[in-house]
């Protein structure tokens, strides 16, 4: 079948080519992966939060059958590895002094600080050899006290984790002006202040964590399959920082990668201890976690506690906005760990509406946690509810509406662009338009008769909703290389890394656009430290704005090259030719050539000018995004709560979301069905808890809760279109993220607005039936 | 999982000697729970016995004043079947409840109700319904089956084969799945046979239990007003991270109301 994409490829729902591979079995998985003679591995993890490592006994291990490495912190030290370094974006205290980083080795030396954290490595060549040996190794542990959360963490005379981090204190932080915040907070009609919980979650893909490691002793080069978002900055920090054998030594590949959502996208100890294993036994060495290692040690996302206040006038008028936060980090600096609730959360501050000041400060303690790191949103699902949170809870408490109150706050189309309070380039945007869309498409006529319906079941119905403003990030530059094969087959190379978002359709369908070629000849690769120089993988929303800008500018250049081929076949300037669907052509005249036979004509030397190579359609260009772009949109969302029991029913569900060009709206739709489910499971179930000595207690999906397809309402979704940003080739504003950055608020907002009968105003997430029920009574019993 | 040995019997008596001839052995029903406990190495049983082949095990009879589901028959078989569908709808409706699909379709009655987890639908409606479990060497009334937290009547060896459920005049069962495991965190089966009421709860406490002070007042009348809070006292129930005794207590008032009024239609 032949598909022909007009208009660029941008606004066209082409169907995922990914999806027949990955639902008929073929997709390459890191389990998919098997090398001859390959062992398995498997790692021993700590039973203790808190404990020095007094010995460790392998020996009855490393007497079975089919043992054939167990690795320590011993050997460890023996081989004078480097530590794994976080690549935080904030590093410095408020008063200048340096962030404090322990030393992360890729396994626990001498003392463990979180269950889970790796004590040692069995390699065999099976694993059920691995398992049986995993039993025989003795741990001698002395326990020490230990603590969990960050706001006992920073408290004098808590457990140290780290012998010269005093009060665990990893890193404080600051933005905004205090001084213009305290001065709007002393001239506002009213303080509200609100303490908030965002809830500790995990990302749980479907493909576990994984590696295979291979080692050539010949050429001393390695070869690491890795179920991993981040090929090449993890590459360097692996082989450079940590390993010290070269980052050209290194090749590393993630093939299907099935979900991360942020959890794979730092460097792990595990693929680190395998490269150390394959070297030694010179065997291609295999290790894959299973579902309740990757509750333990896949790095955990949010857990911020925060004091939220909004200074505003009696006429409703947003004058000061301050919040503090103390985000915990679990035991180590994750790779971006520290700067989630520092930068990360602060940029956001504010969302779309007006303040004379923001200042926001934040503490980032250690805890006998598994690390922290980003979790779809990475800080601005946290701003985003702290501030639609206490917008509502001020409505509340005031007897104001809260949808009049953001109408009244909104910034005007007028402002922009500007730059926020916290320093974001607002360039452009109409978040009035985006707001009284998104409340059209809600039926808020229909509301009255369907909360009378409900009353009569004696359910609670409830309307809430959220104004987001968020920003994207991830790596700046991307990498788009094309080849044109001699059997017609073109090769797309991009640095990004698709988890399952449909990279492999969406570039194509750019690339066929642009060229007007056919999308069926073109194979994409990715993830792949051989297919690209560099690669900015995958995090922050970046994947359609760095790397489709990557693809386009290519592109471009591929068609510069095409015209001046044209230009020498038909004996006239390169400036004469155009190029429009897939021909070249000079205008007035009958000279045409199609793109295909440019491209057939770039390795004849006779075909070419004087200043062309063979090859020269060949192209790879870097694409450097300047400025992050500024997503943003509104949810609204209808619950029905049976306050006998406290369950709540997600009914209804509308988004406008303005991501700036919509180059794919099914996919656009999914990456946002897709953020709604996890900012739902956010807001009503999932929730990591350890308990008092530190032990996992959610350490399966016996306890953690997930949202099911039959929890999900019918979600309406829609687009603003009419502010496409420049700060892209696109014109596009990362959508990855902004579900799970509007959902949490929009659905407390609209318990809240159900209970606001009984009193209720507030309920910390996950809104659980037993805290729904339980806000109830509590309200009941005040009066 | 540790390595172990096979067996298929074809027969009760080949069961029991397959059973003799093992170390440890264990038998495999359905596997819903067994499967999974083995893959996590909490279990090692020398020989697993495999029941799926064993003739006369599954299927489901309808009599007078009576269903008889044999002890190998899916939950998902049950959930479909016309004659309970018509005679004891709760009864389809919570085997239609249990799991998910995968397990609806390999999961078996008679695992279930061996295995007595305390979260598990069955044990209710064996209670709840005043079921008769009949054995390899026995028959044994719903009271004297379920013994404590997965620990039942049977003998080492015992084997379920059927069970009998009188046909209630009325009975509803409403359950309130854990959000993460869709086990019951709480469920009530009330059933009414002419003037006598039995009502059954799962999920709440170590073991499914009656509610006698319930069962008398819908005796004097079926109706949702006779069940008052607080009739079944939070001390012995369940705390978890899922939900604590106090909520618990709360809730079989309030599952215990809907069922009533359910089976009431």
């Amino acid at each position: 079948m032949s598909t022909f994409v007009a208009r660029n490829g941008i606004g066209e729902s082409q169907r995922r080519v990914e999806d027949f591979r990955f639902l008929t079995g073929k997709g390459q998985y890191i389990d998919d992966v098997n090398l001859e003679n390959q062992a398995y591995a498997m790692v021993l993890r700590s039973p203790e939060a808190h404990a020095d490592i007094k010995s460790i006994d392998a020996s009855e291990a490393l007497a079975l059958d089919g043992v054939l490495l167990v690795v320590t912190g011993e050997d460890w030290k023996a081989a004078g590895y480097g530590t794994i370094p976080t690549k935080s974006g904030v590093r410095k205290f408020k008063d200048g002094s340096d962030l404090k980083e322990p030393p992360h080795h890729a396994i626990a030396i001498d003392r463990v600080r979180y269950v889970g954290q790796p004590v040692a490595l069995v390699v065999a060549e099976s694993l059920d050899a691995c398992r049986d040996a995993l039993e025989l190794i003795e741990v001698d542990y002395d326990s020490l006290p230990s603590v969990t959360h960050q706001s006992e963490a920073i408290k004098d005379g808590a457990p140290q984790i780290w012998d010269d981090i005093p009060n665990n204190i990893c890193l404080d932080f600051e933005l905004g002006d205090e001084e213009a915040q305290k001065k709007a907070f002393e001239d506002a009609d009213q303080i509200i202040t609100l303490e908030l919980v965002n809830n500790r979650v995990t990302a749980t893909p479907i493909e576990p964590r994984g590696a295979v490691a291979d080692y050539d002793a010949e050429t001393g080069k390695f070869t690491l399959w890795n179920a991993s978002q981040n090929i090449h900055a993890n590459r360097d920090t692996i082989a450079d920082a940590v390993l010290k054998i070269g980052k050209e030594n290194l090749h590393h590949i993630a093939p299907d990668v099935g979900g991360g959502f942020g959890g794979k996208n730092g460097v792990y100890q595990e693929p680190i201890l395998i490269l150390h294993a394959a070297r030694e036994i010179k065997r291609p060495v295999k290790w894959i976690n299973d579902r309740a290692e990757s509750f333990l040690s896949d790095t955990h996302g949010r857990d911020q506690v925060s004091t939220v206040q909004l200074a505003l006038d009696n006429d409703g008028t947003f004058r000061g906005l301050r919040t503090e936060t103390v985000g915990n980090l679990g035991a180590f600096c994750g790779t971006v760990g520290p700067f989630t609730p520092t930068g990360g959360s602060s940029r956001t501050q504010g969302g779309p509406f007006r303040f004379d000041a923001i200042y926001y400060t934040a503490i980032a303690p250690f805890t006998n946690t598994c690390p922290l790191d980003p979790y779809r949103g990475a800080g601005r699902p946290e701003g985003s509810y702290q501030m639609d949170r206490i917008i509502d809870y001020a409505a509340a408490k005031l007897g104001m509406d809260p949808i009049e109150l953001r109408r009244k706050n909104l910034i005007p189309e007028s402002d922009l662009p500007m730059k926020s309070p916290m320093g974001l380039d607002i360039d452009c945007g109409n978040f009035p338009a985006v707001f009284e869309k998104t409340i059209e498409i809600s039926d808020r006529a229909g509301f009255a008769k369907r909360k009378e319906a409900s009353e009569a079941k004696g359910l609670k119905r409830g309307f809430g909703v959220c104004m987001y403003l968020e920003c994207t990030g991830g790596g700046p530059k991307e990498e788009a290389k094309v080849v044109f094969r001699d059997d017609g087959k073109v090769e797309l190379s991009v640095g990004t890394a698709s988890t399952g978002m449909g990279h492999e359709t969406v570039f194509a369908q750019l690339l066929a656009g642009h060229l007007g070629i056919d999308m069926d000849d073109i194979e994409f690769h990715q993830s792949d430290t051989d297919a690209t120089d560099i690669g900015g993988g995958h995090g922050g929303s970046r994947g359609l704005e760095v790397g489709g800008s990557a693809v386009t500018q290519t592109s471009r250049e591929i068609i510069e090259v095409g015209k001046k081929i044209a230009a020498h076949r038909f004996d006239v300037g390169a400036d004469q030719v155009e190029f429009e669907e897939g021909r070249f052509h000079v205008p007035g005249t009958n000279h045409t050539m199609t793109i295909s036979d440019a491209i057939d004509s770039q390795n004849d030397p006779d075909s070419l000018p004087d200043d062309l190579e063979p090859g020269c359609m060949n192209i790879s260009t870097v694409f450097e995004r300047g400025i992050i772009s500024i997503p943003n949109g509104g949810h609204a969302c209808e619950v029905e709560v049976d306050p006998d029991t406290g369950t709540i029913k997600v009914d209804g569900y509308w988004v406008v979301d303005d991501f700036g060009t919509i180059v794919n709206k099914m996919l656009a739709d999914g990456q946002v069905m897709g953020g709604i489910a996890q900012g739902l499971g956010q807001a009503l179930m999932e929730n990591i808890v350890y308990d008092e000595s530190g032990q996992l207690v959610t350490g399966s999906l016996m306890d953690y809760a997930l949202p099911r397809a039959d929890d999900m309402p019918r979600m309406v979704i829609d687009y603003y279109e009419d502010a496409p940003t420049q700060k892209n080739l696109l014109g596009v504003k990362g959508a990855g993220e902004a579900g799970c950055v509007g959902a949490p608020p929009a659905i407390v907002n609209a318990v809240c607005d159900a209970l606001k009968e009984f009193g209720v105003h507030h309920i910390d997430m996950p809104l659980t039936p037993e805290r729904v029920w339980r806000a109830i009574q509590d309200a009941k019993a005040e009066g | 999982m540790y390595d172990f040995g096979v067996k298929t019997p074809k027969s009760v008596d080949e069961v029991k000697t397959a059973l003799g001839d093992s170390d440890d052995g264990q038998y495999l029903a359905g596997g819903q729970t067994l499967i999974p406990v083995l893959k996590q190495r909490l279990a090692m049983p020398s020989d697993l016995i495999s029941l799926a082949r064993v003739d006369g095990l599954s299927g489901i009879e309808a009599g007078g004043d009576s269903i008889t589901i044999k002890a190998m028959t899916t939950h998902a078989d049950v959930a479909a079947n016309a004659d309970i569908q018509s005679a004891i709808p709760a009864l389809a409706k919570l085997a239609g409840g249990i799991g998910d699909p995968h397990v609806r379709n390999r999961g078996t009655m008679g695992g279930s109700v061996a295995n007595n987890d305390p979260a598990a639908d069955y044990p209710a409606a064996v209670l709840g319904l005043g079921a008769t479990v009949v054995t390899t060497e026995r028959e044994i009334e719903a009271d004297n089956f379920f013994t404590g937290m997965f620990e039942t009547a049977l003998d080492e060896g015992e084997l379920i084969t059927e069970i009998r459920y009188p046909i209630p005049e009325a009975a509803g069962y409403i359950k309130f799945p854990n959000p993460a495991t869709r086990y019951a965190l709480v469920a009530v089966m009330a059933a009414k046979f002419g003037n006598t009421v039995r009502v059954a709860v799962t999920g709440a406490g170590p073991c499914v239990f009656r509610v006698p002070e319930m069962e008398q007042a819908l005796t004097g009348n079926f109706s949702p007003d006779s069940v008052k809070d607080g009739m079944v006292p939070a001390d012995d129930l369940n705390n978890d991270i899922h939900a604590s005794r106090d909520y618990r207590a709360h809730l079989i008032g309030v599952l215990a109301r809907r069922a009533v009024a359910e089976a009431n239609g």
